[in-house]
């Protein structure tokens, strides 16, 4: 099989290692012959990440990216001497972990070296004193979190990616879990890290509970996408696992009503540990069988920790419901949530059918939030081939909201189903900036933002590239991502 | 629209195609019609084809429990990536014929059937099981791997899983054999990977005979249940097996068949029925027995367990429970013994991890099975615990390979009928 006679998506972004063979030697001298790989499987396994439109490639047997070498380097020492390489050769490094991104982040457009994470997945250690646990970045989530169960506590972060991240992409992407209205993001939940920079010094951010040295560089990193450095090491907050859960369900007449009661419910210091608000759309699809919310906006709630604490919230939480036209719908609509949280099954169920689908999350604060709803939806309905676009809200903070939005649909005349990706891609995040919002919560830049950077950061964006230019003056990490334009650059073809 | 209609989940769908724009809805009803002719392989298969898409294009939520893709922390072995090797293969986007393909070949058989991603599935089914089918067409285009015909070379030339019949080993090994004079009331059915563990088969008819029970162990007849062909899915093989088997087991006049290895009773029972080969004799794991003989009273403890083994960890074989649904008779039956510390896992009972030991890797890539191996060991000793008990052959030969050269002496792997023989 010849890889090169797949569809290539990022063709134009590619470029070649001019001495291929010498560098795989090299690279096999320094990791180990098994560490090293430019076999035909190996480098198909790294041609995406899980960008939904990366999945109509795949069932049309399109790749987005093509990486020339993959390494999987067992320490730190061993990253070091792949990035020395990669810096006189000047070959772009693409770090992979589990390949969970949905923005293209891990997606090697440039061609390159993947440098897969995943030997780094030890769980070092549990300070049960100071509540954090120490582990290296390439462990997968859901094993982390097992293994802090398993010794009676929680890390609170329960993204949908769970089971499919690693705690170096939480780290990369500034996630958010589906508990993050009481746990916080992960820039919350990070206390400490070890990072190798781009030309090879290790540098350590030892946990702080809070600090005064001067501005706080450690927290740059988080969201750094593997541009900026490699995290190899990180220090997180854990808590107790919550002796008491409530179970809470109302149905509001609409968006506004729903958002006003969570909002009242947040400056009362009443901070549930889920809170996710379905528009009417995504309530028909989610809890079709609960008679009251019928055409109505489901929001469901969970309390946890200690138990009086949780009766309290409880009682705070249903005062604000009833206050703003709230119907209580019980526990089940939490359950069915429980139960379904992770059935992901609509990724595969599309791209047979030819429709294109995918989620954007981004934030607003309060005073706009109703706006940016539904300016969003109005927007990307004007999207030829629209089918749906829908949207819910589940994170919350005293001043502002979480929107995550989802749209569908086939792709119009003369389009390619990745225009009408980046079609509808576009109209949301204009409709974003045009409402005042901010173009991503969770999930990253990647290459899908990137050439909005400019318009959410002003100046600022500048700085961000200077920055980045200084800590990485040949531009060999996960180039084509954040501070390049690629999609506005014509990259990405069909 | 039609199709949508059929699946309750998908009812949704149903008024946003109606309500959508003529050009969206025209586009999507020929996308519905279009689907098998764009992405389904032409002319006869068995693949599953539906669930190799679904599984392909799944965000890949049973990774973090794929004992392979842990093992060797490549994105490759993946669970996700394994069935789009299987559907690119299936359709041909790779063709299984080319010599330079066989990479791509070899990973069909990468996996270690243990099914801990039925249980995360969204789809609820086991790749394993998708996978299997793209081994029959592989097998119906003559493209079963070297590793693969070896063993069902051995199967064929010696019944058994290995170059020689190990059955009749039985003599030089001390065990006794017991001959059917078609009266049994139960058949002792040994299994090939036991016969590596005599004193566990010796300890067995220890045990049975101290219960007064009336079986026979047939070892000079006895042949491989064949679950080595069932993985592999060469059903002449098994068919072949299974038809010995059929005869000797009613040749016993046996009510009912124990066997001391999980992966013969799922072969004798689940996996001969889906092959459509009946045994109308009950199969149950041979501790599923002795937990009976010990609610009747047949079988008592008196002896104090020596010290060394006062405490424990236990290791549940994927196969007694996930695929047999046990997870309590171990328990149970080391409960009876008083003086006992066990200490479980963390991932233990029917989130129990694999020994490395089972399915085809083990024969396609023997490196990743020693790792899933160590890894389990790793979990295991983080216990505290040095005793591993376990009740499957396959786990305690594959864990015996996770075990550092060092440690020989301070871990120890323990078979359940051991443990019953000292109590008794």
């Amino acid at each position: 099989m010849n890889l090169k006679d797949l569809k290539l998506i990022y063709q134009e972004n590619r470029k070649e290692i001019k001495n291929r063979d010498e560098i795989v030697k090299e690279l096999r001298d320094i990791l180990g012959e098994k560490c090293v790989s430019t076999n035909n499987i190996d480098i198909l396994a790294y041609t995406r990440d899980s960008s939904l439109i990366s999945l109509n490639w795949t069932i049309e047997g399109k790749i987005a990216g093509l990486p020339e070498i993959i390494t999987w380097p067992k320490d730190e020492e061993a990253i070091i001497k792949v990035l020395e390489i990669a810096n006189r050769e000047k070959i772009p490094i693409v770090p992979f972990a589990e390949g969970s991104g949905v923005v293209g982040g891990a997606i090697p457009i440039q061609g390159g070296i993947i440098l897969d994470l995943k030997n780094l997945d030890e769980i070092i250690e549990i300070n049960e004193k100071n509540l954090t646990v120490t582990t290296q970045t390439g462990v997968n989530g859901m094993n982390l979190e097992r293994y802090l169960n398993a010794k009676g506590y929680t890390c609170g972060h329960i993204p949908q990616s769970l089971y499919t991240s690693s705690v170096g992409g939480w780290i990369a992407h500034k996630a958010a879990g589906q508990f993050s209205t009481k746990y916080g993001k992960i820039e919350d939940i990070v206390l400490g890290m070890r990072i190798i920079l781009p030309e090879g010094d290790k540098i350590t951010f030892e946990p702080i509970a809070r600090a005064a040295t001067g501005p706080q560089l450690d927290k740059y990193f988080i969201g750094g996408e593997g541009t900026l450095g490699i995290v190899t090491k990180a220090t997180l907050k854990i808590w107790p696992y919550p002796e008491k859960r409530n179970l809470i369900s109302y149905a509001f007449p609409t968006m506004k009503d729903s958002l006003e009661a969570v909002r009242e419910t947040l400056r009362e210091n009443v901070y549930p540990a889920v809170v996710r608000i379905y528009d009417a759309d995504e309530t028909a699809r989610h809890f079709e069988h609960v008679e009251k919310a019928k055409d109505k906006v489901m929001t469901v709630f969970v309390c946890e920790g200690n138990q009086k604490l949780v009766d309290l919230e409880d009682e705070i939480t249903r005062k604000m419901c009833l206050k703003n036209s709230g119907i209580d719908c019980g526990e089940d609509p939490v359950e069915h949530w429980f139960e379904t949280r992770f059935k992901v099954t609509e990724t595969s169920m599309f791209p047979p059918y030819r429709i294109v689908a995918d989620t954007i999350e981004v934030s607003v604060m309060w005073d706009n939030a109703v706006d940016l709803y539904h300016n969003v939806v109005e927007t990307v309905k004007q999207v030829k081939g629209n089918l749906l676009i829908t949207a819910h809200v589940s994170h919350f903070y005293p001043n502002g909201v979480g929107f995550y939005f989802t749209f569908g649909g086939v792709p119009g005349k003369g389009m390619t189903e990745f225009d009408f990706y980046k079609s509808c891609w576009n109209a949301t995040i204009k409709a974003v900036i045009h409402s005042g919002g901010s173009i991503a919560h969770h999930h990253g830049i990647g290459i899908n933002r990137s050439h909005f950077m400019e318009e959410e950061w002003n100046k600022g964006y500048d700085v961000m590239k200077k920055f980045k230019n200084v800590l990485d003056p040949n531009n060999i990490l996960n180039p084509g991502k954040i501070y390049e334009k690629t999609w506005k650059n014509q990259g990405g073809n069909e | 629209m039609g199709i949508f209609d059929n699946i309750e989940k998908y009812s949704w769908m149903g008024p946003l195609i109606k309500n959508a724009d003529r050009d969206v809805r025209r586009r999507l009803l020929k996308n519905l019609r279009k689907k098998k002719d764009r992405f389904y392989p032409e002319g006869e298969y068995k693949a599953d084809i539906k669930n190799l898409i679904n599984c392909m294009l799944c965000p890949n939520m049973c990774r973090f429990d794929c004992g392979t893709l842990q093992a060797s922390d490549k994105e490759t072995i993946g669970p996700a990536y394994k069935a789009r090797i299987g559907y690119y293969l299936s359709v041909g986007k790779i063709d299984p014929n080319d010599p330079e393909n066989k990479e791509f070949v070899d990973l069909i058989y990468k996996c270690s059937n243990e099914e801990t991603c039925k249980i995360w599935c969204p789809f609820e089914f086991s790749v394993v099981s998708l996978l299997e089918t793209v081994r029959d067409d592989l097998n119906d285009q003559g493209l079963m791997p070297e590793y693969c015909k070896k063993q069902i070379e051995k199967l064929n030339q010696t019944s058994t899983i290995e170059d020689h019949n190990i059955f009749k080993t039985y003599e030089d090994k001390g065990i006794e054999n017991i001959e059917t004079k078609g009266d049994d009331e139960v058949f002792y059915y040994v299994g090939c990977e036991m016969m590596k563990f005599p004193e566990v088969v010796k300890a067995n008819i220890e045990i049975l005979k101290k219960a007064g029970v009336k079986f026979s162990t047939n070892l000079d007849q006895k042949v491989c249940c064949g679950a080595p062909a069932l993985n592999i899915r060469d059903f002449e093989t098994v068919n072949q097996l299974a038809n010995k088997n059929k005869e000797l087991i009613e040749k016993t006049g046996a009510k009912l068949v124990v066997s001391d290895c999980p992966g013969c009773v799922n072969s004798l029972t689940n996996k001969y029925q889906k092959a459509g080969i009946d045994i109308s004799i009950d199969v149950i794991h041979i501790v599923e027995y002795f937990e009976k003989l010990f609610e009747e009273g047949k079988i008592k403890i008196q002896n104090n367990i020596p010290g060394e083994y006062k405490t424990l960890t236990i290791h549940d074989p994927c196969l007694l429970a996930r695929n047999l649904g046990n997870t309590t008779t171990i328990r149970n039956i080391l409960g009876k013994i008083p003086g006992l510390e066990i200490r479980d896992p963390i991932y233990n009972k029917e989130y129990t991890h694999c020994c490395g030991w089972s399915g085809t890797v083990h024969w396609a890539d023997t490196e990743i099975s020693v790792k899933e191996a160590q890894n389990r060991i790793e979990e295991l000793k983080e216990t505290g615990a040095k005793n591993i008990v376990t009740a499957c052959p396959t786990c305690e030969l594959g864990l015996s390979y996770g075990i550092a050269e060092e440690e020989k002496d301070n871990v120890k792997i323990i078979d359940l009928s051991i443990l019953i023989s000292k109590a008794i």
